[in-house]
């Protein structure tokens, strides 16, 4: 445990050293959000609703990208692909600690200042736009959606050191990253706006993917538009897919590391 | 160059394949989004449906076409720490030749053609122009947009010689820009002073657009021309400045 404590303070540390890269990387997150914010305000402007969100919904649906996305999709995974391909990981297969919970240790520390940040910045936001945030009235929604957060957490951490793991068979891992790791990730998971406005076949294609709950159903649970027993079926489907991807990801590594060579190393 | 860059980028060309799909998909992604949306709400800022796909399609060339001449910033900073750049100091070629169009990206082309094609058959198909003379004066704001993008990369690049500090600027010029994949006029009167004199997006996006729809007056016009031509000029002069103070790293 010590040395997972003393690993958390090193990375902690890390982000002091390039703050600018830091700062700059949540002023970028920033920015992206806030045009969404104008962009949805320019379709409430006459009033009314849009499909099932009335406008504080849907910029309380915004809030929660912020969150969710500092939460749950902040990691430092994506560096493994970087240490197979350099060959760094010999270095981190013979340190006195598991390789997956020291990346999962870093990525506590990540996640811990993401939020502070993002609460910063939606402290902003609120005192900008000045609207009524969304809370929900259902006890057990609120049990839900911190249920599906924690498995969502886990689920992403597994999803993004799988495709992390195609460093090990192509020394241009970056394409996979960016294609489902970014594309497909924030299209799929809601990151850019709720699933349900797009025509109902995508929806139903996108809930074949394990990328809604990460952060369109964890919303949808707290705005309450899913409801009562309903709550089950997410969660149920979320914890499916968190057992699935340990699986790959246990079966790729397994396989990776027979074929890993540290070649650039 | 070109060709090299081209040879390199397409020797990779399982990365390069997944990369034009990534950008095809979130093309689509997006088109389908605004699509959706306006279905159900009609208008955006005053504009039709047809009227925001189509500020949307500009904001896409622009970027694409951008990225395509000018991603020799994206590799740029490499350059500047390495001591590269002392060699290409001394070709005979403009200083910032190098910086600024030494990486042609061919995957950017290969998705520019379409989505050119696209757009052409969009406006006639909408028929999205108010007359032929907004036709040709949206060529003039095109080329117009790229002076000035040329000239945003060379204050960056000019910054880099400085700093060695491009990645973060480049990459937060490109998210600014990506607040002009919507009407500008969404955004607040303040906001939009900001987009139009300091970071001049409206004039690289939402001006050529509203050209073809003859929807700018001529003070604009004048102004839009008149920032083109000052931008670049003064990027050329703080690029000289730049040379000025450069310190190589290699030697």
């Amino acid at each position: 445990m010590k040395k997972y404590l003393q690993l958390a303070r090193i990375t902690f540390q890390e982000y002091f050293v390039y703050r600018l890269n830091f700062i700059l990387w949540r002023l970028r997150s920033l920015v992206q959000i806030l045009a969404l914010f104008f962009f949805w305000l320019a379709i409430f402007k006459l009033g009314g609703e849009f499909l099932s969100y009335g406008k504080e919904e849907m910029l309380t649906y915004l809030v929660g990208i912020v969150f969710l996305k500092s939460f749950v999709l902040a990691s430092r995974t994506a560096n493994l692909a970087g240490r197979i391909k350099s060959g760094s990981l010999t270095k981190e297969l013979i340190r006195p600690w598991g390789i997956f919970k020291s990346f999962f240790t870093c990525d506590l520390v990540d996640k811990a200042l993401n939020l502070v940040f993002a609460v910063a910045e939606i402290g902003l936001i609120f005192y900008y736009f000045k609207f009524t945030f969304f809370f929900p009235k259902s006890f057990w929604n609120i049990v839900a959606f911190l249920v599906v957060i924690l498995i969502s957490v886990f689920l992403y951490f597994f999803i993004s050191l799988w495709i992390s793991t195609f460093s090990f068979w192509t020394d241009q891992p970056w394409a996979a990253r960016w294609l489902f790791g970014v594309i497909f990730l924030d299209f799929l998971a809601g990151a850019y706006f709720p699933l349900d406005i797009l025509p109902p076949v995508f929806g139903k294609i996108a809930s074949l993917t394990p990328f809604p709950y990460l952060i369109y159903f964890p919303i949808k649970i707290w705005l309450e538009q899913i409801t009562g027993i309903q709550l089950v079926k997410p969660i149920l489907i979320s914890l499916l897919w968190l057992i699935a991807f340990w699986f790959i990801l246990k079966k790729t590594w397994e396989k990776g590391l027979r074929n890993y060579a540290a070649y650039d190393g | 160059m070109a060709k090299m860059a081209a040879q390199n980028q397409l020797m990779t060309n399982w990365g390069g394949s997944l990369f034009i799909i990534g950008k095809i998909v979130r093309f689509l992604f997006f088109f389908l989004f605004l699509f959706s949306v306006l279905s159900q709400s009609q208008t955006l800022a005053g504009f039709s449906r047809e009227e925001v796909i189509f500020f949307f399609l500009v904001f896409n060339l622009i970027d694409t076409l951008t990225q395509f001449l000018f991603r020799g910033v994206y590799v740029f900073r490499q350059r500047v720490v390495s001591g590269d750049f002392d060699l290409d100091l001394v070709k005979p070629l403009a200083s910032f030749f190098r910086p600024i169009f030494g990486w042609t990206d061919i995957l950017d082309f290969i998705t520019l053609i379409p989505l050119a094609c696209f757009t052409v058959y969009f406006v006639f198909a909408n028929q999205l122009f108010s007359s032929w003379f907004s036709l040709v004066l949206f060529g003039l704001f095109f080329l117009n947009a790229v002076l000035i993008a040329f000239a945003i990369h060379l204050f960056v690049s000019s910054i880099g010689v400085m700093t060695t500090e491009v990645d973060h600027l480049i990459w937060i010029w490109r998210d600014l820009f990506g607040l002009a994949r919507f009407p500008t006029d969404i955004y607040s009167p303040k906001t939009r002073f900001v987009l139009t004199f300091l970071l001049p997006i409206i004039l690289v996006v939402t001006f050529p657009a509203k050209a073809l729809m003859g929807l700018l007056t001529w003070p604009w016009v004048i102004f839009s021309f008149t920032m083109g031509i000052g931008l670049v000029f003064l990027s050329l002069r703080f690029w000289r400045f730049a040379l000025r103070r450069y310190h190589s790293a290699s030697s």
